[in-house]
């Protein structure tokens, strides 16, 4: 029980840490938003226009810090994260539940499959040391994870796309399909959003591979894992059993993290893939100064990852006897 | 057997890869769909606000109409759109609109000068929709059957260009009904144009044509699809494929990547606009015309366009005037004033008592060393500094270029925080008069400190002033090119900036299935797609490959 109190209050006491440095940051970045507005557009609008772009956003509105802090923690608690200057007039909320869907969907899918593949991998070649399994799979994909993505998706999208042509080369359907709960949409989307989740599996997959085997191979040495041996058990169930469900915690930690993080999507992905995500949602943000949709991002994500943490935490605590003795 | 799941998975996806490419089919003939490939570095917030700076292009031209059409390729000329005529009198202080007879709003109400007189008074009351700062000239508006009267508080004859050309007319009956004009998203607008928003989603647009347009027979394209764009490699790839048809973007190395790819693709970039050094005229040194026209004979502008621009890009001359675009409105003999010679710009320094120490000139100690900003995302503006900054050492002066981020680079042109420039963000207009006036208008510019509109190098002079109002009191066109042409002496006497290159519209095009595209010899609207409302007008040409 104290245990889960003070996990509790160590999360809320760094929430609101997050909130007020989610506050603060923006405020403290140099700029002005029309400006950041107007240079999007290359001069295409008239520098007239400036004055009035200014009025239309609230910008050069005077208000004490004080006041502005206690309105954002008000606004917060409402759920309202104000109005987005990227995508003016529309709101910050609205714009990322229409992104997350595909952040989720495909950043997610592909955690959970790297994740999944990587500890299967790495437990059966622990296992199987010395096998040809062992010999091929990890150096094979520890090499691939250390390409930089930028590259690998570059490559993928020549190879595959414009040489092959099995692939589209960009975006999260094709554009004359109708948006919807259509089997028609739902597989172009699918079709559309196979070759960046495998590029993202070859970068992901070698770290949890290579975390697994170690771990297998340390826990393989113990003395319970002898004893089962002697006591002849089949070996199918002592690497799940024994040598797996130890070797794993570890790496569920690592992946509980990862899971958190999956709301900030992958910049690089969306970027090369021209995918409607919120990372690329983020960079853009960040570009335009807009305030309300950057903070609207950042307070998603630190919520996401200490949510993240905290169930870990939980986690660990059972299936860890040890971590709960200690507290 | 793990390597059993394995390879299933592997399969199963390799079948879904093939039982989805089958799926895909190219059309062939005439084509009654185009597809528009321009990154915005956006997604689409489906808002089509037609005074929201941000989504303006994707809703006036094919929705939303103008007043009167003023063609931008060829020296302002005005094609009557929602206006029947149009006449100015009083000095050219007054401008009379009659409205055409017969246009209907696509729910089916009349669109009359009612609508007109509405919209102005919207801009009026919001000075947050007044993109072209429209009420900053205008004195008042007033309706009177089917005319509305614009009265103007000093001759207006430029201003013709942004009150009938390039505002947006609104339906009086839906606007009423808004609360706060400004930040109204106008998800499903209801215009008078020839295409109407069918769907949107953050990835795609998609317009279709208004059976009861008021032009009869037209449009004949049925569909428009606008994807947006967050990056330029996959739009480009697009149009390289031919998915899309319509693009407008720079694309490195243009021939080997996409016109060579297919005969039907093709790419004309007209110039436009000057991308100009600018010279900040309160610098102790910089304020030496002999240094800035030193600095004029010393840049070789062909090989900044060649090698910078990728040969896009022509290269400008010290007139102002962007050629072809408007060479009707060149003084030759004062283009060819300032050329190219190295020579020349030493022997000036030389003469106005500068002398050179360690490769640079010098005068009382100072040297010929000044920094230019510039923007460190624009790789050919980089480039094409570096060309300068060779080109510059020859005849000792030195630059050091400091590339920005766009937002810093932006705050500290508007407010003259630089010694040098290299900028090409005027918004320009139908004729060579509006750049220059931008460039040279004493009220465009600004105390340093303070945001300047256009006029950034801070120039000012009455006599310039007094020639451009001048101009602004005469619809005669011989007597504006004159005008003209003294502005035009203004920059080769002065050198309150350089110009370079001519900036351009980008537009490449696909001429498979559809024909109609603006061409060298067709130029009957800017042909980007983010050109509006020219945009709209390209649309209405466009025709099925085999149609007549």
């Amino acid at each position: 029980m104290r245990f889960v109190v003070r996990r509790l209050g160590f999360f809320l006491v760094t929430l609101w840490a997050a909130v007020t440095l989610n506050f603060l940051i923006p405020r403290l970045m140099p700029g002005n938003a029309a400006i950041a507005m107007m240079s999007r557009y290359k001069g295409h609008v008239n520098p007239q226009a400036m004055h009035a772009i200014e009025i239309a956003f609230g910008i050069n509105v005077h208000e004490s810090l004080g006041h502005a802090y206690i309105t954002y923690l008000g606004n917060i608690i409402h759920g309202d994260f104000g109005i987005s200057l990227t995508f003016f007039p529309d709101t910050v909320a609205h714009q990322v539940f229409q992104a997350l869907p595909w952040t989720l969907a495909l950043i997610g899918t592909t955690t959970i499959l790297a994740f999944a593949l990587g500890t299967l991998i790495g437990l059966v070649s622990a296992w199987r040391r010395g096998s040809a399994l062992d010999g091929a799979l990890p150096p094979l994909f520890v090499i691939t994870s250390a390409f930089p993505y930028f590259w690998l998706a570059l490559l993928a999208i020549w190879l595959f796309s414009i040489k092959l042509g099995w692939f589209p080369e960009s975006g999260g359907y094709d554009v004359t399909t109708t948006v919807g709960w259509s089997w028609p949409f739902i597989s172009d989307a699918v079709y559309h959003s196979i070759l960046p989740a495998l590029t993202i599996l070859v970068t992901a997959i070698g770290g949890w591979i290579l975390t697994m085997r170690n771990n297998t191979i340390t826990v393989l040495a113990e003395d319970y894992v002898r004893m089962a041996r002697a006591k002849g058990l089949s070996p199918w169930r002592i690497m799940w059993t024994y040598a797996g469900r130890n070797a794993i915690l570890p790496n569920l930690v690592g992946f509980a993290m990862s899971l958190g993080f999956v709301v900030s999507g992958a910049i690089l992905v969306e970027f090369v893939f021209n995918y409607p995500g919120v990372g690329w949602m983020f960079l853009q943000s960040v570009e335009n100064q807009d305030y309300a949709l950057m903070q609207g991002l950042f307070l998603m994500i630190t919520v996401t990852v200490l949510l993240a943490i905290l169930v870990a935490d939980g986690a660990t605590a059972i299936l860890d006897p040890r971590t709960r003795d200690r507290s | 057997m793990k390597r059993l799941m394995i390879l299933a998975l592997v399969v199963g996806l390799a079948a879904t890869a093939t039982a989805c490419g089958g799926s895909k089919s190219s059309k062939s003939g005439g084509s009654t769909a185009v597809t528009i490939s321009n990154e915005q570095g956006t997604t689409w917030t489906c808002g089509f606000n037609p005074f929201n700076s941000s989504v303006n292009f994707l809703s006036f031209g094919t929705v939303y109409e103008e007043l009167t059409f003023v063609n931008g390729l060829q020296s302002g000329k005005t094609t009557n759109w929602l206006a029947k005529s149009f006449a100015w009198s009083n000095g050219n202080k007054t401008l009379t609109v009659t409205m055409r007879p017969g246009v209907k709003w696509s729910d089916g109400k009349p669109l009359t000068a009612d609508d007109v007189f509405y919209t102005f008074n919207l801009l009026k009351k919001n000075p947050g929709l007044d993109l072209n700062a429209a009420w900053s000239v205008l004195q008042s508006v007033s309706q009177n059957g089917d005319q509305v009267t614009f009265n103007f508080k000093t001759s207006a004859v430029p201003y013709f260009y942004y009150i009938a050309g390039q505002t947006p007319i609104v339906p009086k009956h839906i606007w009423t009904t808004i609360k706060n004009p400004v930040t109204y998203k106008d998800t499903h607008p209801v215009g008078s144009g020839p295409f109407k928003m069918a769907s949107c989603s953050p990835q795609v647009i998609k317009y279709t044509k208004n059976p009861s347009y008021w032009q009869t027979g037209k449009p004949t394209i049925e569909t428009v699809y606008y994807p947006a764009f967050t990056s330029n490699d996959p739009a480009n790839q697009q149009l390289a494929s031919g998915k899309a048809q319509w693009g407008s973007q720079f694309i490195p190395n243009i021939n080997s990547y996409y016109l060579n790819k297919s005969p039907d693709n093709h790419y004309w970039f007209p110039p436009l606009v000057n991308v100009s050094i600018f010279i900040n005229l309160k610098d102790p040194i910089l304020s030496d015309v002999n240094v800035r026209r030193a600095m004029a004979y010393a840049i070789d502008r062909k090989k900044v366009s060649e090698i910078g621009e990728y040969g896009y890009e022509p290269p400008s001359n010290q007139t102002g005037i962007v050629t072809p675009t408007f060479s009707d409105w060149l003084d030759k003999g004062l283009a060819n004033q300032v050329n190219y010679d190295p020579a020349k710009a030493k022997s000036i320094l030389q003469n106005a008592g500068y002398t050179m120490k360690n490769g640079v000139f010098e005068k009382n100690g100072k040297p010929l060393s000044f920094k230019i900003i510039n923007i460190g995302g624009y790789s050919d503006w980089v480039a094409s500094v570096q060309v300068i900054q060779s080109e510059l050492k020859k005849v000792g002066i030195e630059i050091t270029p400091e590339n920005l981020s766009s937002t810093t680079y932006d705050a500290d042109n508007f407010n003259g925080k630089f010694q040098l420039s290299y900028n090409g963000n005027e918004s320009g207009g139908p004729t060579p008069y509006y750049e220059l006036r931008q460039l040279l208008y004493s009220k465009n510019s600004a105390p340093i400190g303070q945001p300047a509109s256009s006029n950034w190098e801070r120039y000012s002079n009455p006599q310039t002033d007094k020639l451009i109002e001048e101009y602004g009191a005469t619809t005669d066109l011989a007597k504006q090119k004159e005008i003209v042409k003294q502005l035009e002496a203004v920059m080769v006497n002065e050198i309150p900036v350089i110009p370079v290159t001519e900036g351009v519209d980008w537009y490449q095009y696909n001429t498979k299935g559809l024909s109609g595209w603006v061409t060298k010899d067709n130029t009957f609207a800017k042909p980007a797609a983010y050109e509006n409302p020219d945009w709209g007008v390209m649309l209405l040409h466009l025709k099925p490959k085999g149609s007549s």
